[in-house]
């Protein structure tokens, strides 16, 4: 008998002489005494390949210093709140959670990941999702907490974060469920009436007994009918929401001719003679649905926003309880708690420092480069990063009522309630149904004289031969193509009206940091001494201060000073946003602001003054090395324009766009900026807050189309707003959720690729409605001239889709350029 | 061509059950990540126990 471990009662039953690795029965003269058989050389092979595979990931885990890739612990997923929150319990003791993993996005991952349960005992099962890149979790909380999988996942090197919005993922899953079933059965029913009608047609040639016709006749209209009352309810719904509200929509055209059409088709079964229409009608209710549910899909990355604040506020925050530092998720924090905020972390929710001395980088509401002196009785702002050393904070307001939270909230009215605008596809729908409808009434009227009858079936073919195949189909067809291809060139659109909107030239709003500059401190011009750099580094190695970075990288870069790194410092004092001073290899040096070598005595040189005066003229901050007493180098430090900004600006100016700036950041660097890419003093406005962008914005939009182009939080509430927002490659979580464009690749030309597409992705929509036109045209003059019959409607119909979808395919926006 | 009476509904049918095996699919979830099944086939199952030789007693 095989022996009954407990490990072999988990597994499927293996019958005793099979192989190891695919389950085949193992022919006698292969069975060895070793522990594992197989039934041939390639199972031994892969078998040995998968093994390794195991152990390789075991070892990497091993390999790597207990701290992990980052040095976040994942202790406040242990507090119950935390579980409260994310996880469900399926069975006691048993929990089940959905993280959002960083990093993940091939195939490789998920054999990494899904291993997890073979080499994490109290992990039952890990299901990866590669296209929403999360992982489903199931742990015994009894074996192992759920920090230990977290940290485990960290170490491989995947950060995992709590699900933050898990009602807008599932309602769009039902959503598209729900399309999926639509088309299936509208698809299913197209199909077989189309076959039905086949046999149809050849019958009219051939000639058909009455009770054949009468039996296709019937089957048909049975099919049309179930296409009609259950897939192509959505077109009803439509129609009568457009009747309620009065605005014209691509919907009333449809239903009027699905119901026309049915009606007719109906009748004409009940009588026996005449034409009926069912094939016609379950293919465009087919191909309809099709071009519904690829707009969906378009519009899915909109509506699946993250909760904004969450992506901000760090998850967890170390609250000061009795004396003692615990970790714990930013939820359990409430009004008068004290926290602790060390160098490096986010400051976890609004309140005043009562301990500490430190420089704080408000960049994320202000959009000003240069971090700000924070001591005992300053207050902070929830979402913004402490840099240098530990600070205690009373808390004063939590999660929305911050003042992070407050602007969140903008966000999310500004997305909502942003004035949709009338699509060209249902603009022209209201005057197609129009025309449509008064064509159908000629038609009568001509008919009129040669009886009733031909009279009404004849409008009948009109109406049923114009119904808009290109309005429903083709648009969000084109649309899906320029999207897609311009997915191809790292620019992301996340609905197909941004192609609409910037089809004409209106207002551009640009912001300054990280938008139309690099968005970090460089070392831009420096003259004085070449002999220091090797200590100007191990001194500014000391602090964390964007321009002791930038100070570094460029020094680092240098390639005669390499090896040189063993430096004896002493006596280092960091004053915050002045300088800092220390004994380096045994010299006293200084590197600070004017004000802080003043302080200290040191007199300037006619030289150095005029370089500095120069420096500050250019926008820069001017920093001076002081060693031993003498001035050794004066530094210009500051954030430079991108490379490709001045150009691009200079190309969107040139095809009609209004330009101006919308920055956080100091009157005097901005206007140097504006300066530099050519924009007018009247259209730059500096030190503006978050609020203010907003609102200069929100005016701006009530004037014609303005597009906000940004990166940091503080433009968010400007993103949103804005008829469209782009947000620039490397920009904050937030200010992704709230633009509707993401330039995935640095600089600024893809936003003229973007505006570029736009246009010609206009055109192709123009062109299908245009040839759709004229085949309605064509269609309509025939009807009025009573020459459509069942065939000539099933060649026009289709006929004028394909060349609709053909053309739609050739969009040639968003092209590779040709080199 | 009387038989047409019989082929038509058995046609039908065939349809009626492509269409409930494709809802059933949809609301199992099948359809909801078209990305990770297909790379899932190719790993390999849980490692089972070497098989042991039946032994006499």
């Amino acid at each position: 008998m095989l022996d009954q471990t407990d490990e072999s009662q988990r597994l499927p039953q293996q019958e005793p002489c099979s192989c190891t690795h695919c389950g085949l029965p193992v022919p006698t003269h292969l069975q060895t005494e070793s522990e594992s058989w197989f039934c041939c050389a390639g199972c031994e092979v892969a078998y040995t390949i998968l093994q390794d595979l195991d152990s390789c990931i075991l070892e990497e885990l091993n390999d790597q210093e207990p701290a992990g890739r980052s040095d976040l612990s994942y202790e406040e997923m242990d507090h119950p709140q935390f579980r409260e929150l994310y996880a469900r319990e399926p069975e006691p003791g048993l929990y089940q959670i959905r993280f959002h993993l960083e990093g993940m996005h091939c195939a490789s991952c998920l054999f990494v990941i899904e291993k997890l349960p073979g080499f994490m005992p109290g992990v039952i099962s890990a299901r990866v999702n590669l296209s929403t890149a999360s992982v489903d979790l199931i742990w015994d909380s009894t074996v192992v907490t759920l920090s230990e999988i977290a940290r485990t996942l960290d170490r491989l090197g995947y950060r995992p974060h709590p699900p933050q919005n898990n009602d807008a993922q599932r309602i769009f899953q039902l959503e598209n469920r729900k399309h999926l079933i639509r088309l299936g059965i509208a698809g299913a029913c197209a199909g077989n009436v189309m076959l039905i009608a086949f046999a149809l047609y050849a019958g009219m040639f051939s000639g058909m007994s009455a009770e054949h016709l009468n039996l296709f006749r019937w089957t048909s209209a049975a099919l049309a009918m179930v296409s009609i009352l259950w897939p192509a309810q959505v077109f009803f719904k439509g129609a009568f929401s457009a009747i309620r509200n009065r605005v014209p929509q691509i919907d009333l055209p449809v239903a009027l001719g699905i119901t026309i059409g049915g009606l007719a088709g109906v009748i004409n079964s009940i009588r026996g003679t005449g034409e009926i229409y069912f094939d016609s009608l379950t293919v465009l209710i087919f191909l309809l649905l099709v071009g519904r549910y690829i707009q969906f899909r378009q519009q899915h990355r909109a509506l699946s926003h993250l909760s904004l604040l969450k992506s901000i506020t760090p998850r967890s925050a170390r609250l000061i309880c009795h004396g003692e530092v615990l970790t714990v998720p930013i939820e359990v924090l409430k009004l008068g708690d004290q926290v602790e905020v060390r160098a490096g972390d986010v400051i976890p929710a609004d309140g005043t420092v009562f301990a500490g001395d430190s420089t704080v980088d408000e960049s994320i509401l202000t959009g000003e480069s240069r971090p700000r002196v924070i001591q005992a009785g300053d207050t902070l702002t929830a979402g913004t990063i402490n840099l240098t050393a530990p600070l205690k904070i009373d808390i004063q307001s939590v999660g929305e009522k911050t003042r992070i939270g407050r602007l969140m909230n903008l966000v999310e009215q500004g997305v909502s309630s942003k004035l949709p605008i009338i699509e060209l596809a249902n603009r022209i729908a209201g005057m197609f149904v129009v025309t449509v409808i008064f064509l159908a009434v000629i038609c009568f009227g001509i008919w009129w004289s040669s009886g009733v009858k031909i009279a009404v079936s004849n409008s009948i073919s009109l109406l049923i031969v114009t119904c808009p195949c290109a309005l429903g189909l083709a648009t969000p067809l084109a649309l899906a193509v320029a999207q897609g291809k311009a997915a191809k060139r790292a620019i992301l659109i996340n609905s197909g009206d941004v192609m609409e909107r910037l089809a004409k030239p209106g207002f551009l709003w640009l912001d300054k940091t990280g938008t139309l500059t690099y968005g970090k401190m460089q070392v831009s011009d420096w003259s004085g001494d070449h002999s220091f750099l090797p200590q100007i580094n191990a001194l500014q190695k000391q602090v964390v201060h964007p321009i002791a970075t930038a100070f570094t990288t460029y020094i680092d870069r240098q390639p005669e000073i390499n090896g040189l790194n063993n430096h004896s410092l002493q006596d280092i004092n960091y004053t915050p946003g002045l300088g800092i001073q220390g004994k380096v290899d045994g010299q006293q040096i200084s590197i600070g602001s004017e004000e802080y070598i003043a302080e200290q005595g040191t007199p300037v040189s006619f030289e150095f003054q005029k370089k500095m005066a120069e420096y500050r003229q250019r926008g820069l901050t001017a920093v001076l090395v002081i060693v031993e007493g003498h001035v050794a180098s004066v530094w210009g430090i500051g954030d430079e324009l991108r490379a490709d900004a001045a150009s691009t600006i200079q190309e969107l100016k040139n095809s009609g766009w209004s330009i101006g700036i919308l920055s956080g950041d100091h009157p005097e660097i901005v206007s140097q900026i504006a300066e530099c890419i050519g924009v007018g003093p009247e259209f730059v406005h500096a030190a503006a807050r978050p609020e203010e962008k907003l609102r200069l914005i929100q005016e701006s939009t009530r004037d014609g189309t303005t597009v906000m182009v940004g990166d940091g939080v503080n433009d968010s509430a400007a993103l949103a707003a804005a008829s469209v927002g782009i947000a620039v490659h490397g920009g904050a979580e937030a200010s992704l959720q709230a633009a509707a464009v993401y330039l995935n690749r640095p600089g600024l030309s893809p936003l003229k690729e973007l505006i570029d597409g736009a246009r010609m992705t206009n055109h192709v929509i123009y062109r299908n409605l245009l040839i759709s036109l004229v085949y309605n045209l064509l269609a309509a003059g025939l009807a009025l001239g009573g020459m459509i019959n069942p065939l000539i409607a099933a060649l026009l119909m289709p006929i004028s889709s394909l060349t609709v979808l053909i053309l739609s395919f050739m969009n040639r926006a968003f092209q590779e350029p040709s080199s | 061509m009387s038989v047409i009476y019989i082929a038509l509904p058995v046609a039908i049918a065939l349809a009626l059950a492509a269409v409930i095996s494709f809802i059933w699919t949809v609301s199992r979830g099948q359809y909801d990540d078209l990305e990770t099944p297909a790379f899932r086939i190719l790993e390999d199952d849980e490692k089972r126990p070497p098989p042991k030789k039946e032994t006499s007693d």
